[in-house]
């Protein structure tokens, strides 16, 4: 494309989200309605890039921030006082986990009954072997909708098609009525109605094989979702989830925050496709000759020579 | 024995995944009025819809119903249309075994290799095109630079090095062409001479297994699976349920421009705008790491989608590259919408997650390397594990 043509095209591009923005933005309605693009239909209009702006996808629960994702004791026998251990120690304050107020309502508790409760813990301290981000599966609903990747939301005439950026994974909201699918699934079978402005959400037949956070957080093939997509404002969606799982909770529990529009001019969600970067974390053992020493067996031994270079030594470089 | 076991794993990966498929396509994934299937003439099918606002509506899931072939075959020559007993002499054939139920001497390789009988094959009707491939007019994808030819070379002397001490290259079979028998090869354990994305006889790691393998075989352009497109006046959303739970999700902005030319993506950035009632999307930004026919990351592919009537979408898709092709080629399909209620799309590829045919397949080259290291086993060079010994004669050998 010439440099005219992109120009051209910009200004078009600009000029036509403008219309589309004047079009579709009325001044606050009459009633409390709140302002939020409109689609033909007349109810809220969700297309567009959106994400998450919290700590969920660490932990759904309230926590503290502590030094890493995996920690051994330290000096102390105090769970405040461990450190980082092996497995990112050389991430050095990047490795960290950020402190959270929960986006679990009410009391703030997951309502586990007793034997899955032991499973979650179980699920915590073998993080790295048991979590499926990290093989880049399918991250299953709610997870993707917060995890900290963006997304795309197209809202169709009977379908609402969201696209994730991790491992390009996609749900359809169907708005009307078609078969369920033939076996279970990994992001749930949606569909969507409209109760008033909020779109109202059932996801059903999960095959069980996802977690809802890093924190070891996860649930059974029995999980049924009601989400409410809410909107706050043109740029922000109340989104809120009830939870329920009787093969792992006591009672249904509901999660709640908001998903925020990207601004950013030409706001576009970049694909992390993610399944050969997870072939060495997943088959290194496996080659003939190791590319990352060592594996003992089916054992990552993460050896950490983090050779400091010439004029980088500690305080060196900032003396400079 | 242990070998044919870790080989029925792989094979079980591929057979459920095709049931799956194949499942789809009898019993859901019907056209939905007889008429464009058979070759009948149809009803005449409704106007082509449109959205509020006046703009083509290309909601939907899409399939082509036919079986055309890639590239046009000699003997069509020119011409780009069957005749309607062509047709029918092409359905009758494929509707019989050819090719597809033959055995080789029971117990052999040979026989095992390539035991994906008529069941594993969907027959689809011969359409009117004679190739999907409309332009060069000749119907064929035009000549590969020579760069690129010499890339090649280089790449196939490569492969065949690795087959050289095979069954398959002492019998000369189809998946030696162009190479000869010898002793093992010194460059068993070199690095590919190019970043590899097809199965070779080798398996040192997960970079020695074809895109499939890896769970990565959706490319765009693809022209074999089904899409189902979700549409607003902004972005446009196409769901592709290809290559046995391989699928990908495309997102086709109607703002905005091309990224900065270091971002590449696998499925290439796509922005599209209306000409007239033809969606036409321009993709760049394609990654050098998945290829589509050898296409590089300097791919330009344009799209052109027209509704014609209420059930039809006219398609076209030009690739231009010109460090791998001497000029730009068409492909034109005419796609049929399938029945919505029943939802018969693969949209959740699900290939990764359930991929233990790679890591068993390195385990069983692990076992073979050590036991023919402790002496207990044959040299792992001496094995053809990469093709399937008696490939098929292809459609223009035919």
């Amino acid at each position: 494309m010439k440099g005219s043509t992109i120009v051209t095209a910009l200004v078009a591009a600009v000029l036509g989200a403008g219309a589309t923005f004047l079009a579709t933005r009325p001044a606050e309605q009459a009633g409390g309605t709140v302002r939020t693009a409109r689609a033909a239909s007349g109810k809220p209009d969700f297309g567009g890039v959106w994400q998450t702006l919290n700590e969920a996808h660490w932990d759904l629960q309230a926590h503290e921030a502590r030094a890493a994702i995996v920690t051994q004791p330290g000096v102390y026998d105090l769970e405040y006082a461990r450190v980082p251990a092996a497995p990112v120690l050389a991430l050095g304050a990047a490795g960290g986990v950020p402190g959270s107020l929960g986006v679990v309502t009410g009391d703030g508790q997951i309502p586990y009954k007793p034997e899955a409760l032991a499973v979650k813990q179980a699920n915590a301290e073998n993080w790295i072997d048991r979590d499926p981000e990290l093989k880049c599966y399918l991250p299953g609903i709610p997870r993707a909708m917060y995890m900290p990747y963006p997304f795309t939301i197209v809202q169709g005439t009977d379908k609402i098609h969201m696209t994730y950026a991790f491992s390009n994974a996609a749900r359809v909201i169907h708005m009307d009525k078609v078969e369920g699918p033939p076996d279970d699934t990994y992001m749930g079978h949606s569909v969507g109605r409209w109760e008033g402005d909020t779109l109202v959400v059932d996801v059903t037949n999960f095959n069980g094989k996802n977690w809802l956070d890093r924190a070891g957080n996860y649930h059974s093939d029995g999980l049924h979702l009601v989400e409410r997509f809410t909107a706050m404002s043109p740029d922000a969606i109340k989104y809120e989830v009830t939870i329920e799982d009787p093969k792992v909770f006591t009672k249904p529990w509901t999660i709640s925050m908001p998903l925020y529009r990207r601004l950013e001019a030409n706001a576009t969600v970049l694909d992390y496709n993610c399944i050969d970067f997870a072939e060495e974390f997943m088959y290194g053992n496996l080659r003939k000759e190791q590319l990352v020493k060592h594996w003992e067996g089916e054992t990552m031994v993460v050896d950490i020579k983090r050779k400091v270079p010439a004029g980088d030594k500690l305080h060196e470089w900032y003396r400079r | 024995m242990r070998r044919r076991i870790l080989e029925a794993l792989g094979v079980a990966v591929v057979i459920t995944a095709l049931g799956i498929f194949l499942q789809g396509v009898v019993s859901g994934q019907a056209p939905a009025t007889s008429g464009g299937a058979a070759g009948a003439p149809a009803a005449k099918a409704e106007p082509a819809p449109t959205l509020p606002g006046g703009l083509p509506d290309l909601q939907g899931i899409w399939y082509d119903e036919f079986d055309t072939p890639f590239e046009r075959p000699a003997q069509q020559a020119d011409k780009e249309f069957f005749t309607e007993d062509e047709r029918k002499a092409r359905d009758a054939r494929n509707s019989g075994d050819v090719g597809r139920n033959q055995r080789f001497e029971k117990g052999s390789v040979q026989d095992v290799a390539g035991a994906y009988n008529a069941v594993f094959n969907s027959v689809r009707p011969t359409g009117r095109r004679t190739s999907l491939v409309v332009d060069p007019p000749n119907g064929r994808v035009p000549a590969l630079t020579p760069a690129t030819q010499e890339r090649n070379r280089i790449d196939q002397e490569f492969r065949l090095a690795l087959l050289q001490n095979t069954p398959t290259c002492k019998e000369q079979a189809p998946g030696c062409r162009g190479g000869k028998y010898g002793p093992p090869s010194p460059r068993l354990n070199e690095v590919s001479p190019f970043y590899n994305t097809q199965r070779m006889n080798r398996h040192n790691g997960p970079e020695d297994q074809s895109m499939g393998d890896r769970c990565m075989l959706g490319t765009t352009p693809d022209f074999a699976g089904f899409r189902r497109i979700v549409q607003s006046g902004n972005l446009i959303a196409i769901g592709i349920d290809t290559g046995q739970g391989q699928g990908y999700q495309r997102v086709v902005y109607m703002t905005g421009s091309h990224p900065a030319k270091n971002i590449r993506l696998r499925h290439g950035d796509s922005r599209g705008h209306f000409e007239g009632a033809t969606l036409v999307v321009e993709t760049t930004n394609f990654s050098p790491k998945f290829p589509y026919r050898g296409s590089s990351e300097n791919l330009v592919l344009v799209e052109r989608y027209t509704r014609t009537d209420a059930r039809s979408i006219e398609y076209a898709a030009t690739l231009t590259d010109p460090t791998v092709w001497t000029a730009p080629w068409t492909v034109k399909q005419e796609l049929h919408q399938q029945p919505n209620d029943q939802n018969r799309i693969y949209y959740e590829p699900r290939c990764h997650e359930g991929n233990y045919g790679l890591p068993s397949l390195l385990v069983g080259a692990r076992v073979d390397d050590q036991a023919f290291k402790l002496g207990r086993g044959p040299n792992p060079a001496s094995a053809d594990t990469a093709t399937c010994v008696n490939e098929l004669p292809t459609e223009s050998e035919r």
